[in-house]
């Protein structure tokens, strides 16, 4: 129940704070981005100043790199007040005459990032120095109608990621990343204080390399799955390696291995169902263990969703169908058009409290797409709006904590220029 | 940022990001169409199907492992070596070797057609699992160098076809056409095609007549006619700029002295020549590095100045010379050659040059005025200006390593004058329906390798 209150803020005031908070928000920006160039400009400055020596000089800047218009004019002022410091006083356009000295600025940048160029002009003499620049980044986020899919950024890497998992041997938590020739596992570095940040980054903290009897196929694929009896156990195709906890390290075996791939956990006392993987190619035969007594098709992944009557399995097929076993029946999923061939079945307090986050098709222009579904009866459902990602989704596999159906899944993005691989941490949030 | 150049930089985003994003499929055979011959050196499409590098290089520049998993130089830089992935075969099965390789190596070195210039080695030899550089003067991009394809590792197998540890292989050529199939034990992986048809010589115009009734999968758009393509909606991947026009002056006879060849390179109108040969594509240069590459390419000057090219001239009546075009990349250069080349003589007739052009594409300049298209695989500016200097025929080695170092000795070549960069230009394919994934490589080259059909299985 509210308070009265004596003369209560009126809406328009309250939009007038907005404005004003907002106004000083904005008016923030320019001197945040200041503070990222206040090293190159000093930088910058002082190679000037080593060229054209003390004295008037006019200064031209111009920008031919990704800044945007409105960060020229704090490095500029930057420049200019660096350049004082040196003794060179910058004066304006309309002294050109007067002045013999042209410092010529250009932003410019290559493939490795900024450059700035100057041109010092003298006469008919032009001498010239240049500063690589670091540019930045940023992220983004999305919401839907039922469901709001987050997904949180856990590390980025150069080389191909298959899958990562977080795996806890007591209070340690590792994060442990299947790559196609080695598996790296990371520790959380202490927080840094007044970072804003409760836990500190991933840091990598043992390496082991998969040796391979045979080559990997293109569009290599592999899976990360917790051990009964030890910590995981990663396959590759063709290779399977056993991750054990030996105290305060881990040790990783790896051999060649034809052994069928798990889909299922096992539930309820059944006996989880494995699959077997082509190892030459980029899916799985279609043959399980033990399997449901029927044949089926070469499919791209499976994952058990739990389903009114007990447990059934989700596949997507080569053929781009989603198919649905369950009752000892196979059903063709509808609805399922836009799905592309990555899907993780993950639990959340929402909805029917079962999702299954599939990544887009590429039926759409532009990058790929996340977005949550729910089974009813046969048919998928969209409970979430597609959360669009830059990059394509290679990868998507449940997030590992025993169960056939995770809270959340690890999602790993290819983005090209520069080649990299995100791994996100994808989960569902009620609205 | 010069908007042309985002533009060009946007398509190829565009393409790579709007990559489909099912897994790919294997089977069916990739129908490529060429006007060139997919052998030629140094950038033949088939020479990248069939063999492969030491190194390989990201699209920032860096080197990265290929056939061999890592290097190290030592006694500053002058001798490398690199150690040889385990496990990998040629297509015939015999196992590649730190001697095999060498052997290919000092084989490209040894052909005087291989490359222009020297190569950046005295002497390459294997020493147990891996293979040792030894050269005069430092060569810290070796790593970098080693990715482009003429230093591809190639040897004869007994019938004396040339085979390579690529993902796919030769099996015959007939009717124009060269076909190539999966190596299955490919060490990079198994490419998702089963096979490759690459119809080689064929005119454009016949390559897009052949891609619209589905008869070719890939054909190329040279950069003339992107503005064509986009009017008949083909689907096109555009590549960043790789191809270099360039003029080539001889340092005798009338070009004996700088002047004159100053005032020859100053009577060049490039923005002519962009605007209305080229479309409008790529970007006007002076310089022997693309502006996105180097990001110093603006600091030299592409105006024309007739005034002082005349008065560089002076009033001396030149004897009628000859300006051929000998294009060392597209050989359906020719026509667009010919038109470049007639407006370049009457540039330098402007300026009081009594040239007239000739066609004499394929070949190498004999005439003291040549027209060059140059390809450029380099990605990072050190490698790229190397690569640079040796298509051109300069036997010297880049030491610098940081921008200003890079520029400092750019300038110092192009100050002679020998060399007047023009433009530069992207390369781009048009791609059929049911091909999926396909992506350019960084020199603008299709990657049919990691490239599937639709609907194959």
């Amino acid at each position: 129940m509210k308070s009265a209150r004596y003369n209560p803020p009126q809406r328009m005031m309250d939009k007038m704070r907005w404005a004003v908070l907002v106004a000083a928000l904005v008016g923030l920006l320019p001197a945040a981005h200041a503070g990222n160039w206040e090293q190159p400009a000093g930088d910058l400055a002082k190679q000037i100043a080593a060229l054209a020596g003390p004295g008037l000089a006019r200064l031209t800047i111009r920008n031919e790199s990704s800044l945007t218009a409105g960060e020229i004019p704090a490095i500029r002022r930057l420049l200019e007040r660096d350049l004082r410091g040196f003794g060179v006083v910058t004066g304006g356009s309309d002294s050109a005459t007067l002045i013999g000295t042209l410092i010529r600025v250009t932003l410019s940048e290559n493939l490795q990032g900024g450059l700035w160029v100057a041109e010092v002009l003298e006469g008919t003499e032009t001498r010239v120095t240049m500063l690589p620049v670091s540019l930045g980044a940023a992220a983004a986020v999305s919401s839907g109608p039922a469901l709001t899919l987050r997904r949180t950024l856990m590390i980025t890497e150069t080389e191909p990621v298959l899958d990562a998992q977080l795996f806890s041997v007591g209070t340690l938590q590792r994060l442990v990343v299947l790559e196609p020739e080695r598996v790296v596992t990371y520790i959380r570095s202490a927080p840094v204080l007044g970072s804003g940040m409760a836990s500190g980054s991933w840091v990598e903290d043992q390496r082991f390399v998969i040796a391979a009897g045979r080559p990997l196929p293109r569009d290599v694929r592999g899976e990360l799955v917790a051990a009964p009896d030890h910590l995981f156990e990663a396959y590759l195709p063709g290779v399977m390696c056993s991750g054990t906890n030996t105290g305060a390290q881990i040790a990783v075996a790896c051999a060649d291995s034809d052994d069928p791939w798990p889909i299922t956990g096992s539930v309820g006392g059944a006996v989880g169902q494995r699959a077997f993987y082509n190892a030459l190619r980029d899916f799985f035969t279609g043959v399980l263990a033990p399997g449901f007594g029927m044949e089926l098709p070469s499919f791209y992944g499976a994952s058990g969703i739990p389903r009114p009557t007990g447990t059934g399995l989700l596949l997507n097929t080569v053929d781009g169908r989603v198919m649905l076993i369950e009752n000892n029946g196979v059903k063709a999923v509808s609805g399922a058009n836009d799905w592309g061939s990555d899907f993780a079945v993950v639990r959340s307090e929402c909805g029917s409290g079962v999702q299954v986050l599939v990544s887009g098709s590429g039926a759409a222009a532009g990058g790929d797409s996340l977005r949550a579904y729910e089974l009813v009866g046969r048919e998928a459902i969209a409970v979430s709006a597609p959360l669009p990602v830059e990059g394509a989704v290679v990868a998507m596999h449940a997030s590992e904590n025993g169960t056939s159906a995770g809270t959340g899944a690890t999602v790993v993005v290819r983005r090209d220029a520069p080649l990299r691989y995100e791994v996100w941490d994808g989960s569902a949030l009620c609205n | 940022m010069d908007r042309r150049f985002v533009i060009s930089a946007l398509c190829v985003c565009l393409t790579l990001s709007a990559t489909a994003r099912t897994r790919p499929h294997y089977g069916g055979t990739l129908r490529i169409e060429t006007a060139g011959d997919p052998w030629q050196m140094p950038d033949g499409i088939a020479r990248r199907l069939v063999l492969d590098t030491l190194t390989s290089v990201s699209d920032t520049g860096g080197a990265q492992t290929a056939l061999a998993v890592r290097w190290e130089s030592q006694n500053a830089a002058h001798r490398w070596e690199f150690w040889i992935r385990p496990g990998v075969h040629f297509q015939d099965g015999e196992a590649l070797t730190s001697d095999t390789v060498a052997a290919a190596l000092t084989d490209v070195c040894a052909r005087p057609a291989a490359r222009m210039g020297a190569c950046p080695w005295r002497t390459v030899r294997g020493v147990g699992p891996s293979v040792v550089f030894v050269s005069d003067s430092p060569v810290p991009d070796l790593p970098e160098l080693l990715a482009q394809t003429e230093f591809a590792i190639a040897r004869q197998d007994a019938s004396g076809a040339v085979i390579g540890t690529g993902p796919f292989r030769v099996t015959g050529f007939a009717n124009g056409a060269l076909t190539l199939v999966a190596n299955d034990d490919c060490w990079s992986g198994r490419p998702f095609a089963d096979g490759v048809e690459l119809r080689t010589r064929r005119a454009v115009r016949d390559q897009w007549l052949d891609l619209s009734v589905g008869k070719a999968d890939v054909v190329e758009v040279p950069p003339e006619l992107l503005r064509q393509a986009e009017q008949q909606h083909l689907n096109v991947l555009v590549s960043r700029p790789v191809d270099l026009l360039a003029l080539t002056i001889a340092p005798d006879g009338w070009f004996a002295s700088r002047e004159m060849r100053q005032a020859a390179a100053l009577a060049i109108d490039r923005t002519a020549l962009y605007n209305v040969i080229f479309q409008k594509q790529g970007e006007v240069t002076a310089s022997l590095l693309p502006q996105s590459l180097s990001g110093y390419a603006f600091l030299f000057a592409s105006d024309r100045d007739l005034d002082r090219a005349r008065a560089l001239r002076g009033g001396a009546t030149t004897a009628t010379m000859m300006l051929s075009t000998a294009d060392t990349s597209v050989a359906d250069m020719s026509t667009t050659g010919q038109l470049a080349a007639e407006r370049l003589a009457l540039n330098l007739h402007e300026a009081g040059f009594n040239v007239q052009a000739v066609a004499a594409p394929g070949s190498r300049p004999t005439s003291a005025l040549a027209l060059r298209r140059v390809h450029l695989e380099a990605t990072g500016a050190q490698a790229a200006l190397d690569e640079m200097l040796a298509r051109f025929g300069q036997n010297s080695t880049v030491t610098g390593t940081d921008a200003a170092a890079l520029w400092q000795q750019e300038r110092g070549v192009l100050d002679n004058e020998t060399i007047v960069p023009l433009l530069w230009l992207p390369r781009a394919w048009a791609v059929g329906e049911r091909v999926r994934d396909l992506r350019l490589l960084s020199d603008g080259a299709p990657d049919l390798s990691d490239t599937s059909l639709e609907g194959a299985r």
